[in-house]
């Protein structure tokens, strides 16, 4: 292993372990939760069950794509974009059966921050393609990592507001 | 089945979903998916929402 990919492999593990402390922080304070009732408990299975059907096909998928097609992404890039489609699928499920969102969280809060996340990821893939090193050669190199996430996070936002938006507004009405 | 004698015990309450949703510790959509006839709600949940609307499980929940 290069200094390159030393460097890389640090500023991965790095990036990753700065996410989790956030992700930590933003449960003691309290904006993340994970108490659902026990119909979002059912549905965030079914969900899940989905999700992890999902994951392997993509990988298998993502598998013969590369052995017949050749080396269009790095590992972790087409990794990357496995999970992404997995969690897009359990999100999605989730929302369309009103269990994404716990029974203590802010919508509000929430969707801001997705659209946070989403802003500065695709932002980067902006910025990665404007000075090249989006790809390589014609490979998509690890930095479409963040443009990936960036999509993920923007399709399960449009849905959460797509649908919120197609509920009645009346609850007797539903 | 849509189950109306929750609905009606709820309205006689004049409690809407949310608050007895609150009542009982779930979210507005899980007291609207019973009322549809949508959810078939575990044996303690049936219990929380008897008690708060004052009922018994026959009365809400027996299907003759």
């Amino acid at each position: 292993m290069d200094h390159y990919h030393i460097g890389v492999f640090f500023g991965l593990t790095a990036g990753l372990l700065a996410g989790i402390a956030f992700i930590m922080f933003l449960f003691k304070k309290k904006v993340l939760d994970m108490h659902f009732d026990e119909r979002q408990e059912r549905a965030r299975g079914k969900a899940f069950q989905y999700g992890f059907f999902t994951l392997l096909i993509a990988a298998y998928a993502y598998g013969v794509s590369d052995m017949l097609l050749g080396r269009w992404c790095d590992v972790l890039t087409g990794v990357t974009l496995c999970i992404a489609l997995a969690i897009c699928v359990f999100a999605v499920t989730c929302i369309l059966k009103d269990a994404y969102l716990s029974l203590r969280e802010k919508p509000r809060t929430i969707m801001t921050f997705f659209a946070l996340l989403s802003i500065v990821n695709l932002g980067l893939g902006v910025m990665y393609h404007i000075s090249p090193g989006l790809t390589e050669n014609g490979v998509l190199t690890f930095r479409a990592v963040n443009p990936i996430m960036g999509a993920a996070v923007l399709v399960i936002l449009i849905v959460y507001i797509v649908n919120y938006l197609l509920r009645p507004r009346d609850e007797e009405s539903e | 089945m849509k189950n109306l004698r929750m609905k009606a015990a709820r309205a006689a309450l004049d409690l809407s979903q949310q608050q007895l949703a609150d009542a009982v510790g779930v979210s507005r959509q899980t007291i609207n998916a019973i009322e549809k006839g949508d959810y078939n709600p575990t044996i303690k949940l049936c219990v929380a929402i008897c008690r708060c609307l004052g009922k018994t499980l026959d009365e809400l929940f027996w299907e003759d």
